[in-house]
Formats: structure tokens, sequence, C-alpha cells
């Protein structure tokens, strides 16, 4: 079999992708069926890590924490992002500092937008409870993140704040990819805005909006550190999400093969969850 | 009458719409305000902050930043992310563009898996990898070396850059090759020659996207790194903030210290940073 030799292009790459890719993901399935501490010898422990992860009720919580996180991010990130989006595009004046407004959060690191965040809803005259004292809503004011209530709501809008702009930027380009004949054609017809927007716009925005959603699933299924600098994981464990529990096993406690089983649940449960979401985001791109 | 009237309705639309612009753009402010808020708070004396914490500063005072630039080592610290962005910059474009020439060129089975490969890579999280890499760097001596986190920012970036220069590669007319075939040119002499000039916008945009990562990501020099001086930006600003259990005066500075570059390079770079956002959202 002759091999081209164009082929041998990818070479370098591919080694790359093998050995820190390929071999990480099956080094760490290996891993996680001992009780391997980054020292010395591994045990063989069977199912053992796996089984503790489904039947203890902290590992099941960071699982559902995860989960209530990004279902809530996904959902109203976006939505801003498509309302902002969808009125931007008709106010051309405004739309370019706009849109660059909305998106200088998310050129930030997550050190600096969790720091600054963590004192926005400091107790000690934090920003929030500071604007809630002087217009008059003092009954409102809240220990945000020192609540177990409430923590995880407030890291969730920190980090919708941060990546708002990101959504509204694929769906301005969404909108800028409708033909403007079809915009013409809907307002000869006597469209109403809401019309035009549901059955011309919307069904030609399908692309970003799958873009958008995936995106937003992968980003926020592995959050890891608004979580780890805001709260660390408290109070009471109610933000500790599964990459915070991987990392508190591993360079906390060095249970490499604890967090090896934890992490496949995660890679799973991350592929899993977008090539489904793919699918049927594409399917309905079609009936749209 | 009837032209009064449709005028009139015009006058109107026109007054509703920039009722609802001066509405939008306020919107954008308060979305914004956050970012102001981390300025101002930046420039108060630590009295100011505790007397009044939403007020603005008597005077641009600037005690903070010397402060600040005294006790963290911020220059080093933006040396470090600069030369490891370099690095890592030439070495994913070069990396890159090369196994993206031929996926964008040949569509076979292999090409296929190869992007599944690539797929597989940009969906697998930081977390599962981050534990061999540990193991492999410690066996090697590679932690705590720049060539270490080189080479790991380079891994991370690469699924990108391979994702990005495909389809732009994909986008060159075939006739080019072609053209130099016919001249008698080999694949790497088209490679060299023909096609890697006309990368230059895109390998413009990836160091932008590097950069960004670089800059910004966390949890590998967190890990890899534990020499003060290789620190990167993100790791010095974490140590040092994390290290005063957040003295709002040292906090803000900090804040701003550590996001000045990047938002400087947004502010050049806007329209190609954007683009590049978008480029994969709509075919």
């Amino acid at each position: 079999m002759k091999i081209k030799s164009i082929y041998l292009f990818t070479l370098p790459a591919l080694l790359v992708m093998l050995i820190f890719y390929l071999y990480p993901i099956a080094l760490s399935f290996k891993m996680s069926f001992t009780d391997f501490t980054g020292v010395g010898i591994a045990n063989d422990v069977g199912w053992k890590n796996y089984d503790r992860i489904f039947s203890r009720q902290r590992y099941l919580d960071a699982i559902q924490i995860t989960f209530t996180f990004s279902f809530i991010v996904v959902i109203i990130q976006n939505l801003i992002g498509l309302f902002f989006a969808a009125l931007l595009f008709k106010m051309p004046t405004i739309r370019n500092f706009c849109r660059a407004a909305l998106f200088t959060p998310s050129m930030m690191s997550f050190v600096i937008v969790g720091y600054v965040w963590q004192f926005i809803y400091s107790p000690y005259n934090g920003g929030l409870n500071s604007l809630l004292g002087s217009i008059g809503l003092e009954s409102l004011q809240h220990t945000w993140l020192g609540d177990p209530s409430t923590a995880l709501f407030a890291i969730t809008a920190t980090h919708i704040w941060m990546f708002v702009g990101y959504s509204c930027a694929i769906f301005l380009a969404g909108f800028a990819n409708i033909p403007a004949d079809i915009q013409e054609a809907g307002r000869l017809d006597g469209a109403s805005a809401w019309q035009r927007f549901r059955y011309l716009e919307l069904p030609l925005l399908a692309p970003s909006i799958t873009i958008n959603i995936v995106l937003s699933t992968i980003g926020t299924l592995k959050t890891f550190e608004l979580p780890f600098i805001m709260t660390g994981g408290g109070p009471v464990g109610s933000t500790r999400t599964l990459s915070l529990e991987i990392m508190q096993n591993l360079f906390g406690q060095y249970k490499f093969g604890f967090a090896g089983a934890l992490s496949i649940v995660m890679l799973i449960v991350i592929i899993f969850i977008v090539f489904f979401l793919n699918r049927f985001l594409k399917n309905k791109e079609d009936n749209l | 009458m009837n032209t009064q009237l449709t005028s009139l309705t015009k006058i109107r639309r026109k007054v509703t719409f920039s009722l609802a612009q001066t509405g939008v753009f306020l919107l954008v402010i308060g979305m914004l305000m956050p970012v102001i808020y981390m300025l101002i708070m930046s420039f108060k004396t630590s009295a100011e902050i505790a007397e009044s914490p939403l007020g603005l500063p008597s005077q641009l005072y600037l005690g903070n930043y010397i402060k600040t630039l005294e006790s963290m080592n911020y220059i080093s610290s933006v040396m470090n992310s600069l030369g490891i962005t370099l690095s890592v910059t030439v070495l994913v474009a070069f990396l890159g563009a090369l196994a993206a020439y031929p996926l964008a060129r040949k569509t076979g089975r292999f090409s296929r898996w190869f992007i599944m490969l690539v797929a597989l890579g940009l969906a697998t999280p930081s977390f599962v990898n981050i534990t061999p890499v540990y193991v492999i760097f410690r066996e090697l001596g590679l932690l705590d070396t720049y060539l270490g986190i080189i080479i790991v920012f380079t891994a991370l970036n690469l699924p990108f850059a391979v994702f990005f220069y495909t389809g732009f590669i994909a986008a060159i007319p075939r006739e080019l090759d072609e053209a130099a075939m016919l001249d008698n040119c080999s694949e790497w002499q088209i490679f060299w020659h023909v096609i890697r000039p006309l990368l230059r916008p895109a390998t413009a945009t990836l160091s932008l996207f590097v950069m960004l990562m670089v800059w910004n990501d966390f949890i590998y020099p967190l890990l890899l790194l534990t020499d003060k001086s290789k620190f990167t930006v993100m790791i010095e600003v974490y140590r040092f903030v994390g290290n005063r259990n957040i003295e709002p005066d040292m906090l803000f500075p900090a804040a701003v210290l550590g996001s000045l570059p990047l938002l400087a390079l947004f502010v050049v770079f806007q329209k190609r940073i954007l683009a590049g956002v978008t480029a994969g959202a709509v075919k």
C-alpha cells in the first residue's frame, strides 16, 4: 500500500493528538480502575471508584449542580444574547459599539472576573448590596455567596454576564447572513415584527442557535474557575461542580485513580450530550 | 391630509425607534458596569471604598497601583506570558497549518478520522488530560519549566488551529496547487511557497486566540509552575489577590493590570477577534 506523502504533513499534529489527548484519555481510563495516588504502586480495585461516584450523595450532588449550572446558563445566556442581537441588528448606528462592549467581559480571565464579582457580591461594601441600599431596597441585601440557596445562582449570573456578548456576536453574524430581500418580502406582506422574527429570521438563524447552544454547553459542563475562585465549592458544597470535585481529589488528596474515574464520567457525559444535542438541533434546523 | 398623516406616523416611528435605540444603548452600558466599577474602584483610597462604596473617587489616586506594582511581579509575569504566547503561536501555526493542508485537500477516510480526533480534542475538558500530563511531565522533568508549559499550551491550542486552518485552506482555489504542480513543485514546496503565504491573515487571527488562551488559562500553569519567576500573569494575579483575602485597594488594581493588555489588544484588533469568533458560526 502506498501512502501519499502529503499525509506525512499530518504526522507531527497526529503525534501531539495521540500524546496529549488519546493517550491521556486511555491512561485516565486505566487509572480509574486503580487506587493510584500519584506515586508508588497502583492496586487494581475494579469498579470501586465508579461505584463510589454513583452511590454517594456527594458525587451525585456534584453532577446535579453541574447540570443545573449548565442548564440555566445555556438557556439564559443565549436568550439574552439573542435579544440583544435581534435589536442591535436593526440599529446600525450603535451596533458595532454595543457588540464590542457586550463582548468585552469574555476577553477577561475567569480569575479576574471571579475576584471582581466576589467583591461585588460581598456583604461588606460590595457593589450589589451597596446598590440595593442606595435605591432603597435594603430588604433585598444578601450574603449572596455565603448562602447555599443563592451561591450557585450568583455564580451562574456571573458566567452569563461574561458570555452574553459571545452569544450575541454569533447571533449577529447569523442575522447578517439573512438576505435583505427576505426581510423586504416580509415587510411588504405586512408581517408584524414578531411574525417576521418567528417565521423569517428564526429559521435562518438556526445554524447560529446550534453553534451557540453547543459551545455554551461544552463551556459550562466543565466549569471550574468561577466556583474555584468565588466560593471554593461552598457554602456546604452548594457550588461544588464536577470539575471542582476532580481538582480537589487530584491535587488536594492525590486520589489520582478516583479523579480519573470522575473525569471519564465527565468526558462521557460531555460527548454524549454534545453528540445528541448536535443531532437534535440539526434536525430542528430543518423543521423550523 | 393623507400625506400629513403618513408623515406623522413616520415621525412617530422615528421617535419610537430612537427611544428604543437609547434604551438598548443604556442596557448595554449597564452590562458594562462591572468593568467600569472595577476601573473606578482601582482609583479610590481605602477610606473612600469604605465610606462611599459606589461613589466616584475624589481624585485620580494612583497609590493603589504603586502599592500593587511594588508587591506584585507584574512586569516579569507579563514577560513570561508574552514569551510563552510567542513560542506557542509559532508552533501551533506551523503544526496546525501543516496538518490542515492535506485535510483540506484530501477528503478520504483518513481525513475524516483525523477531523473526528480533532473534534474529540476540542470537546475534551482539561481535567481529563491533566493528570496524565502531570505524571508524564514529572517523569520527563518538564514540571516547572518554560518548555513544559509551551508544549502543553501548543497541544491545547492545536485542535482549534487545525480546524481553523482547514476551513481557511479549503477556500483557497485548488488551481493554485495544480499550477504549481505543473511547474514540478513538490508538495512541501507548494505548502511552503504557495499556501503558507496566503495563510497570513488566518495566522494573525489565530495568534490573537492563542494570546487570549495563554493569557487567561489558569489551570495548567497553576499545576505545572511552582517557581515564582516563571508565573504567567493570571497565576501572579491569583497568588497575589488570593493571599490577601481580597483587600479591595489591591484587588482592583491587580484586576485592571491583569486585564489591561488583553483589553488593549481587543480595542485594537476588535474586528479581527470578532470575525474569528463568528467564523465557524455561519457557513
